[in-house]
């Protein structure tokens, strides 16, 4: 009896155990990584810290914090800003929006904005000297250049997970909620959403009088800056990734690795290319090539027909958008012996970069 | 393994009955709570198991023959435990029979911790991972992303209430209302359930009483540190259970009351 007793105790503590593992507050603990890159660093949003990658050789320039806090964690792509900054929120349980300098990563503001009350998973947007950052919460903040708050923040609804795009004129912001919300920077408020039938967790890019969008009904809509809309193309799959647009082509991919090109002029589709595995990340558009990434760890460089140039093993899962700078492809794998891998345009490998602990 | 036998079907059946609600605000915790009783019923026979083998073991440690061989065999463990095997067989007692049923259930609420968590999917991870486990059946981009709200808890976020006015190291969220009353129905379930014995040195009855205290401590502070969801599973399997057990007529309310004389 006793014997038995303990082993049940026993078990009980194993299951805290087991339970404490898992993440019980609201923290995000696990995410794919964030990436962006100016001309002479890469900077990789990787957990507990920011690192700035130098792209010369991969070596790392600094991180930010310098010491990890678990109150911290960096996931969203970074944002550089016309004026020298380089912006981020923590999704940790801590939630600082910072300003970093890009060549230091030192903090440029007296304090960090914390009126965010979810996540920063999505990179802000900054147009006219006012910095809109998306938050888990629903809110879209506004801040100006030095960290302060502008004006009243916008509820806008759902979990915000990209960044918002503008078209000169309005702000565009795609949320959880299933819907695609139009800001009006004047009036600082939300005038139009439009359904668009399933979660949008990736940014729309701007077209010619409004935006397109994909989402997790499987569409890409076109959307009008008075609102009104329509789906120009249908996938199998979930679309997750941001669509690309390059003159009237616009180029997107789907979880069941199809990466589609569709002429936007008479929404026909110019092709597609199956790729051996789901594509969850946006494509990377160059004047010649057309970078994919798969989940399976795969780097898959098409032609602009579609047509298979090459195709690199990375390793790990990849589901950050690849990044260029320079003559560099950049990507981020995610559950991988490395946290960022450089590749030049003939896939051939550049340099890795592991954070040294 | 484990996603595909505990997990997936936990967070499908936890989905469907949120979207057969109408996955609106304040659905998904009735969603848990539908899904607890469904459990509590799906395992109804384990709990009945488990009361009858508690109730046999108890009365097995009030009989006669069972304490003679306690005090006769005391030294010599070997021929106790013969003894004491015997004794099983001839009356039909299975020991773990008390026993089992809470283990079987342990994987359940493990699972069901994991599937709430995963169900709500708070990161693009996540929800990669949730859009994987998703049976195809299921409405999932209506569904997608869950609203976590219930009451005045975000089901996804540890509980507290009157943040504003408490809010320590120690208490980061506020005062943990639902982390009380989870201790609150965890001790009285375990106090009304807790056999009675006249034998001072039952060692049964004295690690009975120890769990008694142990589990609302160990349950309480799930509902403190995790994700409020567990807490709502948690109170619904207390209240349950206690219904259930009342229904049986064996409920012991003398029990509840500290220092209370024990019928």
């Amino acid at each position: 009896m006793n014997t038995k007793r303990l082993v049940l105790i026993s078990l009980l503590v194993l299951g805290a155990l087991i339970l404490s593992a898992c993440s019980g507050s609201r923290t995000v603990s696990n995410n794919w990584h964030g990436l962006a890159a100016d001309a002479e660093h890469a900077y990789v949003a990787s957990g507990s810290h920011v690192y700035a990658v130098d792209l010369k050789n991969g070596n790392e320039v600094w991180r930010y914090p310098a010491e990890a806090d678990t109150k911290l964690m960096f996931y969203a792509n970074p944002v550089l800003t016309a004026d020298g900054q380089l912006l981020i929120g923590s999704a940790g349980t801590a939630h600082p929006f910072v300003s970093l300098n890009p060549a230091t990563g030192k903090e440029n503001w007296a304090e960090s904005f914390t009126k965010g009350k979810g996540a920063w998973l999505a990179s802000p947007l900054v147009v006219n000297d006012t910095i809109y950052a998306p938050n888990t919460d629903g809110f879209v903040y506004i801040l100006d250049m030095q960290g302060r708050e502008a004006a009243d923040p916008i509820e806008v609804g759902g979990a915000l997970w990209s960044a918002p795009v503008t078209d000169g004129n309005l702000i565009y912001i795609a949320s959880l909620d299933h819907h695609l919300h139009i800001i009006d920077p004047a009036s600082g408020t939300s005038s139009v959403s439009i359904d668009l039938g399933g979660a949008a967790p990736s940014s729309p890019v701007v077209a010619d009088g409004g935006v397109y969008v994909g989402s997790f009904a499987s569409t890409i809509e076109l959307i009008q800056s008075n609102g009104s809309h329509e789906v120009i193309a249908k996938t199998e799959n979930w679309i997750w990734g941001s669509p690309v647009l390059d003159g009237e082509t616009l180029y997107y991919a789907d979880l069941n690795g199809k990466v589609f090109s569709l002429n936007t002029s008479d929404g026909s589709q110019n092709w597609e290319a199956a790729q051996s595995d789901a594509v969850v990340a946006g494509l990377l558009v160059t004047a010649d090539q057309i970078y994919v990434v798969t989940e399976a760890g795969n780097l898959v460089a098409l032609d602009r027909d579609g047509g298979s140039l090459w195709e690199k093993t990375v390793g790990g899962k990849l589901y950050s958008a690849p990044v260029i700078s320079g003559e560099l492809i950049l990507v981020a794998p995610y559950q991988a012996e490395f946290t960022l891998v450089a590749y030049d345009a003939e896939g051939k490998q550049a340099w890795t970069f592991i954070p040294e602990k | 393994m484990w996603d595909t036998i505990i997990i997936n079907p936990m967070t499908n059946l936890l989905l469907w009955i949120y979207d057969v609600l109408g996955h609106g605000p304040h659905m998904f915790g009735l969603a848990i709570i539908l899904f607890t009783i469904l459990i509590k019923v799906v395992t109804w026979p384990l709990n009945a198991s488990q009361v009858k083998g508690a109730q046999a073991m108890q009365e097995l440690n009030n009989d006669k023959d069972w304490q003679d061989i306690q005090k006769k065999y005391a030294k010599d463990r070997e021929k106790l435990a013969q003894e004491q095997m015997r004794i099983y067989k001839e009356k039909g007692i299975n020991p773990f029979a008390s026993c089992l049923p809470t283990l079987i259930q342990f994987p359940i609420i493990i699972g069901l911790y994991q599937s709430i968590t995963r169900a709500l999917s708070i990161t693009p991870f996540d929800m990669l991972k949730l859009a994987r486990t998703i049976y195809p059946f299921q409405n999932v981009e209506n569904i997608i992303p869950l609203n976590s709200t219930f009451l005045w808890m975000d089901l996804g976020r540890p509980e507290g209430i009157l943040q504003s006015l408490i809010h320590t190291s120690f208490l980061p969220n506020g005062f943990p209302l639902l982390a009380l009353i989870v201790a609150l129905t965890t001790y009285i379930q375990s106090k009304l359930t807790m056999p009675t014995s006249s034998n001072p040195n039952d060692q049964s009855a004295q690690m009975s009483n120890m769990m008694s205290i142990y589990m609302p401590l160990l349950l309480g502070w799930f509902a403190l540190n995790f994700a409020s969801g567990i807490a709502i599973y948690f109170i619904t399997s207390n209240l349950l259970g206690i219904v259930q057990y009342a229904a049986t007529g064996r409920a012991n309310w003398s029990n509840l009351l500290p220092g209370s004389k024990k019928k």
